[in-house]
């Protein structure tokens, strides 16, 4: 049995990494509600906000938040193409899975074509530093990726539920045809939230840049654990995703303390199935 | 107010609608009836260019309607309570009724607006923060025309309002539609339930295997044996 201090440790660390699951998997979960875009190519919008971050901040010299600053408005207008993409050729739900699969190779080729495979490092003061708070370490980045994370949670919840903007891209999922009758423009309005999770794609890659080696092959690696928190969360609820990020960040933190690290793989999908069969009818 | 002459109107190759015609003055209410499948859903759905028009005209104000948007319709002062109602399900009563306001001409009057449904239907009030996919029948029928109401419309249109409801109910909800007439507003009222229909349009179509086959006064439509046996004979049974 590891010591209390090991465990709290454990703990905070699934916290912390449950919040950085839920600010990966918030835009996924808010195109696949609004959308109807399964979108793969999430992933790879994220690391290629993580690798031009890693470029503007690690190779230029910039602040890392300057280069968010740069890099987010870019990922916007890639997300506002993408929905271009699917609207030109009406793409259904299916199809989004595929077209959105290929993008997401193209990104990873794209990326290895620019970076090469091998491992790249942001190395920043924030990216090592930690306050120790009793008897627990608190690494830096990883707190502010936390706040950021709910922060952002919080504010998409109180835009989709307070805004006018919000309530017609609510509405819009609900009945299209409806929305545009009392004056909604659904096309003006997928292409600016498509831009929005984009946008998300951008602040998650800053984070992930200064958390970790950045490798082509992690994009993959991602993919699994982040479907099965925006499936627990249940499909456009921000508070759902953190909720859900928590709960399989902490799980598998504590399986891996408690067990060998091995071991937490598997503990996201268990909770899912496990999920899905106690309240099927999710997605 | 609204003309529409030999209009087309086709769910891919097979034509729903081949040759619709009607008229509707300013403030007055219009009925039309006819069978199951005869498209007058279709037709409502046309007006309010929810469904691509193939042939024929449609002209709002004198002017060509027929290439606008559902936005753009409802700029124009053209409100919808759709047959099945078509509430955002997943969204509250209140939020629903906030959609009705959604162009930014009827925003400005949203305070105004939610006083007046609310003194309307004082139940939608009571459940104000229930999501609108869990009201009753009769509760979600109110809501879809206090929706509509919010948009501020001068010409309602109106698909099956009775359609599931009990009678008291059904009696309530024509009582509103009356009352907002009352109130100047031109509706286009399509109706199963002829009877009802008849009783308060000042005039009525009936729409039959997508063509308009007769109008007139609701007088005169009842005196023709063949309308009134086949749509207040005894077996008007869905
Ligand atoms: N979405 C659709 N796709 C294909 N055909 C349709 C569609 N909607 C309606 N139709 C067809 O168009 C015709 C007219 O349908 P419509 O719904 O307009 O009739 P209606 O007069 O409103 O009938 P009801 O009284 O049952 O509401 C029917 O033959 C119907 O099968
Ligand atoms: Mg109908």
């Amino acid at each position: 049995m590891p010591s209390a201090t090991l465990l709290g440790q454990s703990v905070l660390s699934g916290i912390f990494a449950g919040g950085l699951y839920a600010l990966l998997g918030l835009g996924l979960s808010l195109s696949w509600r609004f959308l109807r875009v399964i979108n793969l190519a999430h992933f790879g919008f994220i690391f290629l906000a993580a690798y031009m971050i890693y470029q503007l901040a690690g190779v230029w010299g910039l602040s890392p938040f300057a280069a968010m600053l740069l890099v987010v408005p870019c990922l916007f207008l890639l997300g506002v193409a993408l929905q271009a993409l699917f609207l030109r050729f009406s793409i259904n739900e299916f199809g989004s899975l595929l077209v959105t699969f290929g993008i997401l190779t193209i990104t990873e080729a794209a990326i290895q074509w620019i970076w090469t495979a091998d491992f790249r490092r942001l190395e920043t003061p924030y990216g090592t530093a930690s306050y120790r708070v009793g008897e627990l370490f608190v690494p830096v980045a990883e707190a502010l990726t936390f706040a950021v994370a709910v922060t952002l949670s919080i504010s998409v919840w109180a835009l989709l539920r307070f805004t006018y903007i919000g309530k017609a891209i609510r509405a819009s999922a609900d009945d299209p045809d409806m929305a545009a009758a009392f004056g909604v423009r659904g096309h003006g309005l997928a292409l600016l939230l498509s831009g929005a999770v984009a946008a998300t794609a951008g602040i998650a890659g800053t984070f992930i840049a200064l958390i970790a080696t950045l490798a082509p092959a992690q994009i993959f690696s991602w993919i699994g654990v982040i479907f099965a928190v925006v499936i627990l969360g249940g499909l456009g609820n921000p508070f759902g995703i953190l909720a859900a990020g928590l709960l399989i960040g902490v799980s598998e933190a504590v399986t891996m303390a408690l067990t060998a690290p091995s071991w937490a793989p598997l503990v996201s999908f268990s909770l899912l199935i496990l999920i899905l069969v106690l309240r099927p009818g999710r997605i | 107010m609204l003309s529409v002459a030999g209009l087309e109107v086709a769910y891919g190759d097979a034509p729903a609608l081949w040759d619709a015609s009607l008229e509707i003055g300013e403030g007055e209410l219009v009925s039309v009836v006819g069978p199951n499948g005869a498209g007058k859903t279709t037709l409502v759905n046309a007006i309010a260019r929810l469904l691509p028009v193939r042939r024929g005209k449609l002209l709002l104000d004198g002017a060509d309607a027929a290439p606008l948007t559902p936005r753009e319709m409802c700029e124009r002062g053209v409100a919808i309570i759709p047959e099945g109602r078509r509430l955002f399900v997943s969204m509250t009563v209140e939020e629903n009724i906030d959609m009705g306001c959604y162009r930014s001409q009827a925003r400005r009057f949203r305070a105004q607006g939610l006083e007046r449904v609310y003194a309307m239907f004082p139940r939608l009030n009571q459940r104000r923060r229930q999501q609108a996919g869990t009201l009753s029948g009769g509760e979600q029928q109110m809501l879809a025309i206090a929706r509509a109401l919010m948009a501020r419309p001068r010409l309602l249109l109106i698909d099956e309002p009775s359609l599931g409801l009990a009678p008291a109910i059904v009696q309530q909800v024509f009582e509103t539609i009356r009352g907002i007439h009352a109130e100047g507003v031109s509706i286009l009222l399509i109706e199963q339930n002829a009877a009802q229909a008849l009783a308060i349009a000042e005039r009525a179509y009936v729409l039959e295997g997508g063509r308009t086959i007769a109008s007139g006064k609701p007088k005169e439509l009842l005196a023709e044996p063949h309308i009134r046996d086949a749509y207040l004979g005894g077996n008007k049974e869905k």
